[in-house]
């Protein structure tokens, strides 16, 4: 039996997120006869304080999956926290680690999956500093769609793309493959980038200024100069 | 000229310390007023991706910390300088929750740069040239190569240096960088 541990790294409070979604249709292809899966909330870990708890979980894993958005092209502050504070603790602990696999799900906000690259990269020099296996990563532009237009045609190729990924994940865990493997690009939008652009610009944001009583010009707003 | 130094307040090593003196004392021989920013592990809470500072209160952050004392002196400095440990190729967890909530400083909507890249526009006319030093003795060269792309790859008006100890080579570099308010181009 695997122990599996599934990383949700959203920093969002109370919050349906991209990662959150990610790592539930993760785990949904990795089989119960065969692994045992263990969840941590990284936000919920800090906020309940069961960090420690957390991470003796983690160096007893045979396979851990991060997910999380990128924040100013990498990894969010609260995700380094707990890899930072993790790293510390592995090195107190370090005759217990099983030399885990490790998997990144990426989501960006923007439609090109590639600039996650160097989240991914982050996730690899982590393994070299832990003495994990770093497997590969999942880049997903503009993973927002994939909750605010879930269950719609318009991202179904990408659900399909995301589901065979997450396969190919549930099958690197099990066999003894050693071989390297390519990073997998997945994009969300099955139209023009321009038309994404057009659509957020004209009316996303400015809806949501609207429900906080905002007008337009107000998000131009510039409070810090002096 | 105004240079604002921001650093981790939780890797203030040896090696750090002497970073900072030479920068001082270079910034100090320009004739340039510096401020400097300490951030530790309880100072600044982490971004929570709410984009309140897009559309609940734009251009600020909806949490009351240090962070709207950084963005504050961000915006009206005309160098800024990150001194941040290289942590598995990346800022520390202390210096990427600073920038991580820069974030109010730049517009919700999105435009296509000359490279074909998406960005979000400026919110400033203009911003501080920004230099980003990534120090550690033992940076393996893997490590720092993804700390020059993180930095580099996507932003502009933008310098990356690294730091493992060699004092010469610190001011070279810095002697190499035109100091000045960069435009509004991120």
């Amino acid at each position: 039996m695997k122990n599996i541990i599934l990383i949700d790294s959203s920093p969002k409070i109370n919050e349906k997120s991209v990662s959150g979604y990610l790592i539930e249709k993760a785990a949904r292809r990795i089989d119960d006869q065969t692994a045992n899966k263990n969840f941590i909330n990284i936000r919920q870990s800090f906020t309940g304080h069961k960090i420690q708890e957390d991470y003796k979980i983690l160096i007893n894993a045979d396979a851990v999956i991060i997910a999380f958005p990128l924040y100013i092209f990498c990894l969010p502050g609260i995700l380094m926290r707990f890899l930072q504070d993790y790293y510390q603790f592995y090195l107190e602990n370090k005759t217990k680690s099983t030399n885990p696999k490790v998997y990144a799900l990426v989501n960006c906000g923007f439609p090109e999956p590639e600039i996650n690259l160097e989240a991914v990269r982050v996730i690899g020099s982590f393994c070299r500093h832990v003495n994990a296996n770093f497997r590969f990563g999942i880049m997903i532009g503009c993973g927002g769609m994939l909750l605010g237009a879930e269950g719609k045609p318009v991202i179904k190729k990408a659900v399909e793309k995301l589901d065979n990924a997450f396969a190919e994940i549930a099958n690197d865990i099990q066999n003894n493959d050693t071989e390297k493997k390519y990073n997998i690009l997945v994009e969300t939008m099955n139209f023009p980038e321009w038309i994404f652009r057009f659509l957020m610009n004209k009316f996303g944001w400015a809806s949501n200024a609207k429900k906080n009583r905002l007008k337009k010009k107000d998000l131009y707003r510039g409070p810090y100069l002096l | 000229m105004k240079a604002t130094i921001i650093s981790d307040k939780d890797f203030q090593t040896d090696l750090f310390r002497n970073l900072f003196e030479k920068i001082i004392v270079y910034f100090d021989s320009k004739g340039i007023e510096t401020k400097t920013i300490s951030i530790g592990r309880n100072d600044l809470a982490f971004c929570m991706g709410c984009f309140g500072c897009w559309v609940k209160k734009p251009g600020e952050c909806v949490m009351n910390d240090m962070m709207s004392q950084i963005n504050r002196n961000f915006i009206n400095s005309d160098v800024v300088v990150y001194l941040s440990p290289v942590i598995f190729g990346q800022f520390s967890a202390n210096i990427k929750n600073a920038i991580d909530r820069w974030l109010p400083n730049i517009l919700p909507f999105f435009i296509k740069r000359p490279d074909d890249s998406t960005m979000h526009p400026s919110r400033y006319k203009q911003y501080p040239y920004v230099i980003v030093v990534g120090y550690g003795e033992d940076i393996s060269d893997e490590d720092a190569q993804l700390f020059i792309d993180i930095t580099k790859k996507h932003r502009n008006n933008t310098e990356v240096l690294i730091y493992k100890g060699d004092d010469e080579d610190i001011s070279q570099e810095l002697d190499k960088i035109t100091l000045r308010k960069a435009g509004g181009y991120l």
